[in-house]
């Protein structure tokens, strides 16, 4: 038996390997998972009862008689999590089985290659969805072009920042709403993807299509679709909309995050400080040990730029004497104390300081192939009906995010990217 | 029963000297670089406060400007950094920035515009697994090596380290999924 003839019995010996290669510590949504907590639940909604006020009338009594007065009690509410699926579907044709299944072609089989560069893939994707307000949308039309375009390419959507094109990836499926997420007008797969001018190509144009669309991943159907609660689902300010089921405008100061607006000026220090504070303020400095500040590699570098923190400077560049010096040091890049966790993904305007040991997630299904049966490669069928040289795998999970104190965190918002971005 | 609150201490003026000595002095003849014990580094805060009892209970929330630690852990040493004032923008936009008002009551969130300029938090002097360095001579030669170290460094290589870090991240994540599946899938023979 040739190698590349017992890819399904490889699938399966790896599948109890996926955790490992997915739960690592440089995304966020594995943070959330090493910090906070895990649940397994259900198809039922995951229930987080919430102390939302306190109860009781404390004041000044007339012991000679007086009215002491009327009680109250604490208010509770329930928050409430469904898990949400999804999927990656990856395929491997036999040529590029073929093309692998011997020492003088390939030296890695095309199986493992695909179980690697696709989980990477997946997690990213996981990762960039993670930034989001819990509606799948990954970007904003700015403009269109339809001209002067490169052959096969339908048209080029200029997206605005943030977040830009960052939340996207060569040969994604999207889809395009309207501004007011009611109407689907339709999907395409990206062509190209320009971070750095903010720009996508794609394959078609929906019919309809045009400035201030929404662009959401695919998968996502009806009107005002639900997706992972991300960042910005979490961590807000806003008093009107739903948040874990529960009504904002009802609880409009316990369910908002504290938040700084940055004005489109550059990171400052006091900026920092304001919002560190305000956790202080609300909930005591024991508080903010806990933090993390939360940023992009932008945002990184303008607090670098400041000449504040000297840590990486350290761990980079002591030479012979950096080992003696990392004895000392934690190694960790901080904002007044904080420690700093920055992704490629992160929100380039924003800093959110996140307690992360309230934060969870709800688990319906931790990743794995999609098996039926206990099969997890499928064949693909021609058109004709017959099979398709080639064979499909799934990555599949179902979970959602959830955050028990959006009080507990704060974020600055509106930050001026810094030049060269 | 005497209850300790916050307990204080000052850096010996010999480790001063040191560090100062190593960070170089700014435009007022003050050192660059400065040894501070978190309990003692008062800074001010306004705004509302809420205080809670130990279970976490609102004992009450007054609107206040209080003069409170600045960095956390309080029973740590820290190593600051002077901040020129211009990092903190005009007076105008501070003060149009931290202004905030509560009940009625406008107050400034940070305090006053630092026009001698601040000094901020650059590291905090613990180990690896977080535990509390006494402020011995060895700590204080790391200090004063580390903040050397950090006057000799250029700032405009920063953003290439950023980005040579991220490319180790995933050159790392890499070889660590290699190692992982090399056991599944081996080398095609």
């Amino acid at each position: 038996m040739q190698n590349a003839q017992s890819v399904a019995l490889q699938l399966e010996k790896v599948r109890d390997k996926l955790p490992l290669l997915y739960e690592r510590d440089d995304i966020l949504l594995t943070m959330i998972q090493q910090r906070g907590d895990v649940e397994r639940v259900s198809s039922r909604n995951m229930r987080l009862p919430l102390q939302i006020r306190p109860g009781g009338k404390a004041g000044l009594a007339n012991m000679d008689g007086g009215d002491l007065g009327r009680g109250s009690g604490t208010t509770y509410d329930v928050a409430q999590v469904t898990p949400v699926f999804f999927r990656h579907a990856v395929e491997i044709t036999k040529l590029v089985e073929y093309a692998s299944n011997a020492p003088e072609k390939a030296i890695e089989n095309a199986a493992k290659r695909e179980v690697k560069n696709n989980m990477a893939q997946f997690r990213a994707f996981l990762d960039k969805v993670m930034q989001t307000n819990g509606n799948g949308v990954l970007g904003t039309i700015g403009s269109i072009v339809t001209t002067g375009l490169p052959s096969g390419v339908a048209a080029q959507f200029n997206l605005a920042k943030p977040p830009g094109a960052q939340l996207f990836y060569y040969n994604q499926t999207i889809q395009v709403y309207d501004p007011t997420l009611t109407t689907n007008r339709g999907s395409a797969n990206i062509l190209l993807v320009d971070p750095f001018n903010s720009l996508i190509q794609v394959d078609g144009l929906p019919t309809g299509t045009s400035a201030n669309d929404l662009i959401v991943h695919d998968g996502l159907t009806g009107a005002q679709p639900v997706s992972l609660f991300g960042i910005l689902y979490h961590q807000t300010n806003a008093t009107t909309g739903t948040w874990l089921n529960l009504n904002r405008a009802t609880y409009p100061v316990e369910l908002a995050t504290p938040a700084v607006n940055g004005n489109n000026s550059t990171l400052t220090p006091g900026a920092v400080r304001l919002a560190i504070n305000k956790v202080r303020k609300s909930l005591g400095s024991n508080q903010v040990s806990k933090l993390i500040a939360y940023t992009s590699l932008e945002q990184e570098h303008q607090w670098e730029q400041l000449g504040v923190t000297i840590s990486q400077i350290i761990k980079e560049g002591a030479g012979g004497r950096a080992s003696d010096l990392d004895l000392l040091f934690t190694g960790e890049k901080s904002m007044a104390g904080v420690p700093i966790k920055s992704s490629i993904n992160a929100n380039s305007t924003r800093v959110d300081f996140l307690d992360l040991s309230h934060w969870g997630r709800a688990v319906m299904q931790d990743i794995d192939f999609y098996d039926v049966g206990g099969q997890t490669v499928f064949p693909i069928y021609g058109a004709s009906g017959g099979l398709a040289s080639a064979y499909i795998f799934y990555f599949v999970t179902g979970f959602q995010v959830w955050n028990e104190s959006p009080r507990s965190g704060a974020y600055i918002n509106n930050l001026a990217i810094p030049t060269g971005y | 029963m005497i209850q300790v609150i916050r307990e204080t201490h000052e850096a010996p003026e010999s480790v001063q000297e040191r560090v100062a000595r190593a960070g170089g002095w700014n435009r007022f003849g003050e050192p660059n670089f400065r040894v501070v014990w978190g309990g003692a580094r008062l800074t001010w805060i306004g705004g509302r406060w809420t205080d809670r009892d130990a279970n976490g209970n609102v004992i009450r929330e007054s609107v206040e400007l209080r003069r409170a630690p600045k960095y956390v852990p309080y029973d740590r040493w820290h190593i600051e950094r002077w901040m020129p004032p211009e990092c903190y923008g005009s007076p105008e936009e501070w003060y149009a920035q931290t202004i905030e008002e509560e009940d009625g009551i406008r107050i400034a969130a940070l305090g006053p515009y630092p026009s001698r300029g601040e000094y901020e938090h650059c590291f905090t002097l613990e180990s690896t697994s977080r535990e509390f360095i006494p402020l011995s001579a060895g700590a204080c030669d790391w200090i004063t090596r580390a903040v050397e170290w950090a006057r000799r460094q250029p700032r405009r290589g920063l953003r290439r380290a950023l980005d040579r870090r991220e490319a180790d991240r995933a050159r790392d994540w890499d070889r660590d999924m290699d190692a992982v599946l090399d056991e599944e899938f081996p080398r095609v023979s």
